[in-house]
């Protein structure tokens, strides 16, 4: 029982986090087209920035300059390379994301070394928040719940309730249209994309303390984010939602699972054959929970090819 | 073809076939490491280029093909089925094998997703392959040793360089010549307006799943050649690295031309070579090479350079040359600024340097080597040097742009139709 | 080969795309081997017609058969190869590869080369043959290594209709074939089209009305998603409903 609340609370809020940066992504490919490869590098961006200003300002600070220094980036991006290709196609500007996620990486590289650095939870939050049966509940981890949730409240009633909102979603759907009546829509987008960036950076600086910061990070993340959008549908606010939440759960769940399919065949006796085979047979689901969600990823695509809330294939 | 061309057509194989004599010992392997490149490019490029299937998990078939082709070498000894010399053959078979079903499944959607699924689908694999060990043999990898047979041991570099020419020779004339074959036609229809394609009675899917597997074969054949060259084979193939390689060396070298790739592959691979003993950031050059393509050229340098030969024979020599040097002497000098900054930022943050820094606080920062100088890194004397650089190239680049503008003989702007 | 069988038939198929009826019940009959016409004003729904038929999207409700078979909701690669090809009123081409590899791309599957890979295509002389044919009927010979993005708007249009008689069909789907096109060039394509179309069945949409009513056997009015009448030209001209929902004023 312990085991099943712990997985599913850390399933939860790891979820909330993979949805802080990938609704980022989702917003962007709504409103541009364009998939941003660079997005998680964002998120990298955010955890190495705060990890540098945390000794200097202090942990909520750094936190919130984090999370400017990756949105003012998102804008450059967009401003400075985005729109310079984007007479070319989408292909193209894929491509320039995916120059500018590589050269972010190797930036880090270069500034902070090709290995993990030491960014950690500030002492006055590393606390017992309460005590699951006979385990601490960390108090940071619902910390990163509760940033992520704040996160989604704000950007939802900032589209749905407000001015900016109203003219931000009209320029996702018809940027033409919204031009013509006089909205400043490349401002628009170059907001947008900054909005998106900051999230994405705001996630990094919160979850970089708990987990590890390395330049491996972006990558790591990446990956899992392209999953969410694949299984929730590009452009799909909802989707993304399900999605990651899904995922999170699937990966936290998995961990502790130490069963295999020979234990599989086991229950039909069948176990010492199986054993006998080896290889995929014997490899603990716990192992194998990595590669979860993209086994999740490949079954999505074979059952409904245009993702669980998304647009047509 | 013209008499310029096939006077250097004919020095470049002369070159490549006596490359052997010419390069001294150590060098060669650079050489089966370019060829091979060459090839992973090529067979990328037919997906990418050719088809407009842009794969960010390539890796994955070179890497099975290498396993394959090692398993071949410690099964099969050389002798029998496999003599070495056609060991590449297992790369391939498992290529093609691997990739019908990986394309089946990463083809069922397009355009961002379909480049999403093939990330997906190599990191899957590289998440997978530690835990089987027998197939994937854990940390050390898999080795294996070339057998001898057809009358050649196979033990010397040269004999390797020149089997991997041979097979990577083969390869490429047949992917050329794959681009004229109905398939290969229709594989740029998929680029073009895949959606037409279902009106006039093809199957999209189908066509796509045949293209994907045809070009994981030949990056099969490529990592089988590999395993071949060095002997072993890791599960760090599967890491995103070789992956992206593919992607830069394709469209550094320019996409939509059939040697675009080889030279992109050729040229930064020897560049790998040679300047990583040089430098500890050729990555991030490499990195900035490919956005800058992607801005500025984005028919890479093939295109660069034909359309530098067509401007040649458009305005003769002498109204060639100088927006000629200028430009050479704006792409040397944003060159010599962007390494001076690169490599003084290097060392500044290289964790040497900071614990000199954290043993004498206080004390002024001390010099940094470089270019055979020393520079001290927080005195703007040593940074006014690479902003003169990058500036004076950016001015020569807008002055280039202007000169290469003025009236040239007809040359209509046109979408340059493909064969 | 009866000429007065149906070859292509729609009972009562209705579309909706989210709350918006744009079909709303359409029955239409056309028969083998004639000129059908479809008109009507802008917004009746012709292009949607066009797609439910060809295969873009099913219906919301109702049947529609080919030669007695349902193709209602098959995708457009099956409908074609059941013998029925459309063009497109939007250029929907190849834009940088030449007319000659834009129509042999086209011919291509006629000759069983869908999926082959081991002969250059240069040496299929039939193909090429057949392109050639092609590019003679439409009449974009001289321009045949143009790049198809480059080519001007009537001519896209002759490209269009040359890939979809490409493949042989024996029911020709043409989304107003001849816009923007010069009188002369107009003259050119219906004579073409009366030339290519006598041994098959032919639906068309256009606005042009001298060329509806020179080429048309019969014409079916379409107005908000349904078919007000069906009949020879004179019927139609003489139709009131019809000249006051569409054509006005005009004298034809």
């Amino acid at each position: 029982m312990e085991y099943f609340t712990v997985s599913l609370l850390n399933g939860l809020i790891y979820g909330l986090l993979l949805f802080m940066v990938s609704a980022g992504l989702t917003l962007i490919f709504g409103m541009m087209g364009v998939l941003n490869f660079a997005h998680a590098s964002f998120y990298m961006t955010g955890a190495y920035a705060a990890y540098t200003l945390a000794p200097l300002t202090g942990f909520w600070l750094a936190l919130a300059l984090a999370t400017l220094i990756a949105g003012i980036l998102g804008m450059a991006v967009e401003r400075y390379f985005l729109r310079r290709v984007h007479k070319y196609g989408h292909a193209q500007e894929l491509l320039v994301t995916f120059g500018l996620a590589y050269i972010i990486t190797e930036l880090i590289k270069l500034f902070y070394g090709d290995f993990p650095v030491d960014y950690r939870v500030p002492e006055f939050l590393s606390f017992a928040a309460f005590r699951v049966f006979a385990a601490d509940y960390p108090f940071y981890r619902l910390l990163m719940g509760v940033v992520a949730l704040l996160m989604f409240a704000v950007i939802y009633l900032l589209l749905s309730r407000t001015r900016v909102g109203i003219v931000v979603r009209a320029a996702i759907y018809r940027p033409r249209m919204a031009e013509a009546l006089g909205h400043n829509v490349p401002l628009v987008f170059m907001s947008v994309f900054g909005v998106g960036a900051a999230m994405a950076g705001l996630a990094g600086a919160v979850a970089g303390a708990f987990y590890t910061t390395s330049p491996n990070m972006a990558l790591e993340l990446g990956v899992l984010v392209f999953v969410v959008v694949v299984v929730g549908g590009l452009g799909s606010l909802e989707g993304a939602l399900i999605a990651s939440l899904l995922i999170g759960l699937i990966s936290s769940f998995s961990v502790g699972v130490d069963a295999s399919l020979a234990d599989l065949f086991g229950l039909v006796g069948l176990r010492d054959w199986a054993e006998g085979i080896g290889g995929l047979m014997t490899v603990q689901v716990s192992s194998l929970a990595a590669t979860l969600p993209f086994v999740l990823m490949l079954v999505v695509l074979l059952a409904r090819p245009s993702g669980l809330r998304g647009e047509q294939a | 073809m013209s008499a310029p061309r096939l006077i250097v057509l004919a020095a470049a194989c002369i070159g490549i076939v006596a490359l052997p004599w010419i390069l001294p010992a150590g060098q060669l392997v650079a050489a089966t490491q370019m060829l091979i490149a060459a090839l992973f490019a090529c067979a990328f490029n037919l997906l990418a280029g050719q088809s407009g299937m842009l794969s960010f998990g390539h890796a994955a078939y070179f890497g099975v093909g290498a396993f394959a082709t090692i398993h071949a070498m410690n099964a099969l000894g050389g002798a029998g089925l496999l003599p070495t010399p056609l060991m590449p053959l297992a790369g391939g078979v498992a290529g093609l094998a691997f990739g019908v079903v990986a394309g089946w499944f990463a083809t069922m959607r397009a355009g961002v997703y379909f480049s999403m699924i093939t990330l997906a689908l190599a990191e899957l694999l590289h998440a997978l392959a530690p835990h089987l060990k027998g197939v994937f043999g854990g940390e050390a990898g898999v080795s294996a040793m070339r057998m001898p047979a057809w009358g050649f041991t196979f033990g010397s570099e040269t004999e390797v360089y020149y089997l991997v020419l041979v097979w990577v020779g083969a390869c490429l004339a047949a992917l050329y010549a794959l681009t004229g074959t109905p398939l290969g036609r229709l594989a740029l229809g998929l680029r073009e307006n895949a959606v037409r394609l279902r009106y006039l009675g093809y199957r999209p899917h189908t066509l796509k799943t045949l293209v994907f597997a045809l070009s994981a074969m030949f990056s099969g054949i490529a990592g089988g050649l590999q395993a071949m060259n060095i002997e072993a084979a890791n599960y760090v193939l599967f890491e995103i690295k070789l992956s992206t390689d593919a992607v830069l060396f394709a469209y550094i070298g320019g996409v939509n031309t059939f040697l675009g790739p080889v030279l992109g592959a050729a040229v930064l691979t020897f560049l790998s070579h040679t300047l990583s003993d040089l430098t500890r950031s050729w990555l991030l050059y490499q990195g900035i090479l490919f956005v800058l393509v992607m801005l500025f050229f984005p028919d890479g340098l093939a295109g660069l350079v034909r359309r530098a030969a067509q401007s040649l024979r458009d305005r003769g020599l002498a109204r060639w040359l100088p927006p000629f040097a200028v430009s050479a002497a704006s792409a040397l000098s944003i060159t010599a600024g962007t390494v001076f900054t690169v490599e003084l930022l290097q060392r500044m943050f290289a964790r040497d340097y900071r614990s000199l820094l954290a043993m004498n606080p206080g004390s002024p920062w001390p010099d940094i080597e470089l270019f055979g100088h020393p520079w001290a890194p927080l005195s703007p004397s040593t940074w006014w040097l690479p902003a003169a650089l990058l500036v004076a190239g950016l001015l020569a680049a807008r002055r280039a742009a202007v000169m290469w503008r003025e009236p040239e003989a007809q040359h209509p702007a046109t979408t340059e139709a493909t064969r | 080969m009866t000429a007065n069988q149906t070859i292509l038939s729609l009972e009562g198929v209705r579309k909706s795309f989210g709350g918006a009826e744009i079909i709303r019940g359409v029955d239409l009959q056309v028969r083998q081997g004639e000129r059908h016409a479809v008109i009507g004003p802008n917004g009746a729904g012709k292009s949607t017609l066009f797609h439910l038929i060809s295969g873009s999207f099913a219906p919301s409700a109702g049947r529609i058969r080919l030669r007695g078979q349902d193709i209602a909701g098959l995708p457009p690669e099956r409908v074609n190869r059941m013998g029925l090809a459309r063009s497109f009123q939007i250029t929907n081409v190849f834009p940088r590869l030449t007319v000659r590899e834009n129509l042999r791309l086209a011919v291509l599957r006629m000759h069983g080369l869908s999926y082959h890979f081991w002969r250059p295509v240069a040496r299929h002389l039939a193909v090429n043959d057949d392109v050639d044919r092609l590019l003679e009927t439409v009449r974009l010979a001289a321009r045949r290594d143009v790049a198809a993005g480059d080519l001007n708007y009537s001519e896209q249009r002759s490209l269009e209709i040359g890939m979809t008689l490409a493949s042989r069909p024996s029911v020709i789907l043409l989304d107003e074939p001849m816009a923007g096109m010069s009188q002369h060039e107009v003259d050119y394509t219906v004579g073409l089209i009366q030339d290519v179309t006598r041994d098959c069945t032919l639906l068309i949409v256009e606005h042009d009305m001298q060329v509806v009513f020179s080429l048309a056997h019969r014409i079916s009015v379409l107005v908000y998603g349904e078919i007000l009448a069906t009949g020879t030209p004179d019927e139609i001209r003489a139709n009131a409903a019809v000249r006051e929902a569409y054509l006005g004023e005009q004298t034809v």
